[in-house]
């Protein structure tokens, strides 16, 4: 039982980063990234196509990691645009309708063009033992770069002075534009964080096992499913549900079923809106 | 007065449709099976396009489950007409009124906790992924992947025969009478009322829940209905033929490409769908850029459908002028 | 130091206010006086940049702002407190203090500054913002505007949902910044309170200019009194 609730762990983190972009991106502007696990996908395949040109991991995960945060910048000063001109449900549905387009655009692209495109980083090296159960090396590698970047958001929203700027447009963007923050500004480099952070999903991922081209919808889901349930516009909250959600996936799929487990993530959410809208650590 | 006038010309788009719809097997088909299962899947998606509209464009209801609704509708035919011995009519009605009941259910919900569109949308898309995992993991009822034989399919409605396709022309132009009757009569005007104000049309004595759960439920039976009808007639279902991908997305871009609200908006898109899948019989990735090309262009471009931009291009040229374009739709 | 000219300004395409010519000299507390509807809010935010002028100029010191979205307007040193306040109510108080220094980093004398004209922030600096009371977030909104530094500080209806001795207290800060040389432009039904702290006034009525003139000036004048002060 302690594996599988480590093995949720290791999952559940990434969820978390995952959560964390979306949620980012829909705090601060309301909208709903649906490209996002498509963004996580091009990383991967961005690094793949590195990787296989010779290029050192380390390097290549790089070159993955901006490739998508300037994608997402690319979005964020073109479409974008379009939808911030407008304001409530209007602009979170026309997001959702323009992101949903650019997931098909970049996903029939990818599929087209690397049908069996995957991207694994392979760690070898012995099994680590932790709390006695035997932890593939590549896991563990994924848990500490995930942990990593968790303390430095957490460092940086905490902190910084532009972090705290963006918690302020989140609470009240009046006031923060009061104060002299620009929004706009703050959600096209927020938009490339959580570009960046679909990219470092993407690596983290694929050190536990390979990432496929067709991974991004279900990507989607999930995150989209950890930013529910943490509360949209809750950072902390959607690390705190991804973590949770990954723990429930692991140990479901392993003593129930795979169908029945979509089936209970899915249901959180749903649950979730239906009884406690606002999510775990959401106002 | 001149009510039987006025009826007529109510009527009219309808009636020119289902002229249009009487003879074009005989100038286009030309026997080929393969061009009448073409107009099959579009009157199919034409039929649940009117029903998405009454949901979505009539009420502002964001239900992202067509495919789920037309997926309780044939299965529930399906598997009632397999494991008993009962007509086909019976699964028949069995599966609508399971939709019928459903998307009622889904709208009471909605109403009751005063989810908003996206809360709606994420509640209805989870419920979509939700019963298409429950297809795949009760394999000895629903054949999972694999998919279902229909036993008491109809041979002489198959979907790739000219009888097929009066059926579903038949249901179209039924539907059609349906929403129009709906547009015309007060509930139309009440519908009107609470997509341009909610507020201002409870205040105006509008019960904005109960006219939004009777659309939910009779929406959800045109699409329940048409997914039983599209069971027996295709002889096969598997959860593929109401997915998500295969179903909702279409059914969205082709009613927002031909004017979500509008009454032929479903069977313009429908048509201009059909001729594009002939046409573009290239690669199925290839195809998903193509959609989701049309998703941006639509919905940066054309919020009102690409018909009624091209009509307000005219309208332009004659010197009228149109309102703003909203995402929520209006139409007439 | 902030001129206002022919501005007009409105919702859905219809002006709230037309026509409108005000001059702040630096220095100077000026009043603008109305009732309720009268455009006082409308004013203050298209000036603000949170609503878009549909005719007439806003010129700070020569630089016209006319145009430029709000974040540049407060940049340019216009520190707006609006009614409402737009706090942030999850951050500590602290932090919206120090948030409202942005972009710069917070200056330490300044924080004493206002420290000291407000003692009770201090207090409940560790507190969050939306558990205060209506008066300390009344502090708070303005203590947030003085962290910038501004050269004009404007406030729409700074004594809104004050009990009359916080609003006096209120009043005398007011003072109390005006003697250190702060411009001052201030929005208030409450005329007598406005009055006695301004220099000069406008009476705003249906979005037009009535009047204009010293406080003392519109404190004898029977029209103000008799629409403003109650006296017959």
């Amino acid at each position: 039982m302690t594996a599988v609730v480590l093995d949720g762990i290791v999952l559940g983190l990434a969820f978390g980063l995952l959560g964390v972009g979306m949620t980012l991106v829909y705090g601060l502007g309301g909208v709903l990234n649906l490209a996002y696990g498509q963004m996580v996908v091009l990383a991967a395949i961005v690094v793949m196509l590195v990787m296989d040109d010779g290029v050192a991991t380390i390097l290549a995960a790089a070159v993955g990691v901006l490739a998508v945060a300037g994608v997402a910048v690319l979005l964020d000063l073109t479409l974008m645009r379009a939808v911030y001109r407008e304001h409530g449900e209007e602009r979170t549905l026309l997001g959702l309708l323009l992101t949903l387009g650019v997931a098909f655009v970049i996903a029939g692209l990818l599929t087209w063009r690397y049908p069996s495109g995957a991207l694994y980083i392979y760690i070898g090296g012995d099994p680590v033992s932790i709390l006695g159960v035997p932890m593939a090396v590549g896991s563990i590698w994924a848990s500490v770069i995930a942990l990593l970047v968790a303390a430095v958001l957490l460092l940086f929203f905490g902190l910084t002075t532009f972090g705290r700027g963006v918690r302020s447009i989140i609470q009240d963007e009046t006031g923060a534009r009061l104060v002299g923050i620009n929004p706009s500004f703050v959600r096209t480099v927020i938009f490339a964080l959580s570009g960046a952070l679909a990219g470092i999903v993407a690596i983290t991922q694929s050190m536990s096992g390979p990432l496929t081209v067709n991974a991004g919808f279900e990507l989607t889901t999930f995150a989209l499913i950890v930013t529910v349930v943490g509360g949209l516009g809750s950072v902390a909250g959607a690390f705190l549900a991804g973590v949770l959600l990954g723990v429930v996936n692991t140990l479901s799929a392993h003593y129930i079923g795979q169908y029945i487990t979509t089936i209970i993530l899915l249901g959180a959410a749903a649950l979730t809106i239906l009884i406690r809208p606002r999510g775990l650590l959401g106002r | 007065m001149g009510r039987t006038r006025s009826i007529g010309w109510a009527l009219l788009p309808i009636v020119v449709t289902a002229a249009i719809l009487v003879i074009l097997p005989s100038i286009w088909f030309g026997d080929s099976p393969y061009t009448t299962s073409l107009a099959v899947q579009a009157l199919v998606f034409a039929a649940y396009g009117v029903g998405f509209n009454l949901i979505f464009g009539s009420t502002n209801q964001l239900f992202l489950c067509v495919g789920a609704l037309a997926g309780i509708g044939g299965y529930g035919a399906v598997i009632l007409t397999d494991e008993t011995s009962l007509p086909m009519a019976v699964g028949i009605v069995v599966g609508t009124a399971s939709a019928a009941i459903v998307g009622g259910l889904l709208s009471w919900i909605a109403v009751r906790r005063s989810l908003g569109i996206i809360f709606t949308g994420i509640v209805t898309l989870v419920f979509s992924l939700a019963f298409a995992n429950l297809l795949l993991g009760q394999r000895e009822y629903t054949g999972s992947e694999t998919g279902l034989v229909v036993t008491a399919a109809a041979d002489d409605l198959a979907d790739d025969q000219v009888g097929g396709y009066y059926l579903f022309a038949g249901l179209l132009v039924l539907f059609l009478i349906v929403f129009r009757a709906l547009q015309l009569s007060h509930i139309g005007w009440a519908f009107r009322a609470l997509r341009d104000d909610e507020v201002a049309a409870e205040l105006a004595g509008v019960d904005v829940a109960r006219y939004r759960i009777y659309a939910a439920t009779l929406g959800s039976a045109m699409i329940g209905l048409t997914g039983a009808l599209l069971a027996y007639s295709a002889g096969f279902i598997s959860p593929t033929t109401y997915s998500f991908d295969r179903v909702d997305v279409r059914v969205l871009v082709l009613v927002a490409f031909g004017g979500l609200g509008t009454l032929l908006g479903p069977v313009i898109g429908a048509g201009v769908f059909a001729i594009l899948d002939e046409q573009l019989s290239t690669s199925l990735e290839l195809r998903e850029v193509l959609y989701g090309v049309f998703v941006l262009a639509i919905f940066l471009f054309f919020r009102r459908g690409v018909v009624a931009a091209v009509v307000g291009l005219y309208d332009r040229l004659g010197g009228r002028r149109r309102r703003k374009p909203t995402l929520q739709p209006s139409g007439d | 130091m902030l001129e206002v000219a022919r501005l007009a300004a409105g919702y859905l395409g219809e002006s709230v206010i037309d026509g409108i010519d005000i001059e702040v000299r630096t220095g100077e507390a000026v009043a603008i006086i109305g009732s309720n509807g009268a455009g006082k809010t409308t004013l203050f935010r298209t000036i603000a940049g949170l609503l878009p002028a549909m005719e007439g100029r806003v010129v700070l010191d020569g630089k016209d702002l006319t145009r430029s979205p709000t974040h540049r307007i407060s940049r340019a040193g216009i520190a707006y407190v609006p009614a409402e306040r737009h706090l942030f109510p999850a951050m500590s108080l602290k932090s919206n203090l120090v948030l409202g220094a942005y972009p710069k980093r917070p200056d330490r004398a300044t924080l004493e500054l206002v420290y000291d004209l407000f003692p009770r922030l201090k207090e409940r600096q560790r507190q969050q913002a939306g558990t205060l009371s209506g008066g300390e977030q009344q502090m708070l909104a303005v203590g947030r505007a003085l962290m910038a530094r501004p050269r004009l500080l404007m406030l729409d209806e700074p004594t809104t949902g004050l009990a009359p001795k916080i609003a006096q207290i209120a009043f005398e800060a007011l003072e109390g910044l005006k003697s250190e040389g702060m411009t001052l432009l201030i929005a208030e039904q409450q005329v007598p309170l406005a009055l006695s702290v301004a220099d000069r006034g406008y009476v705003l009525e249906n979005g037009h200019i009535r009047l204009s003139g010293t406080s003392e000036e519109l404190d004898q004048n029977p029209e103000v009194r008799r629409a403003y002060l109650g006296v017959a």
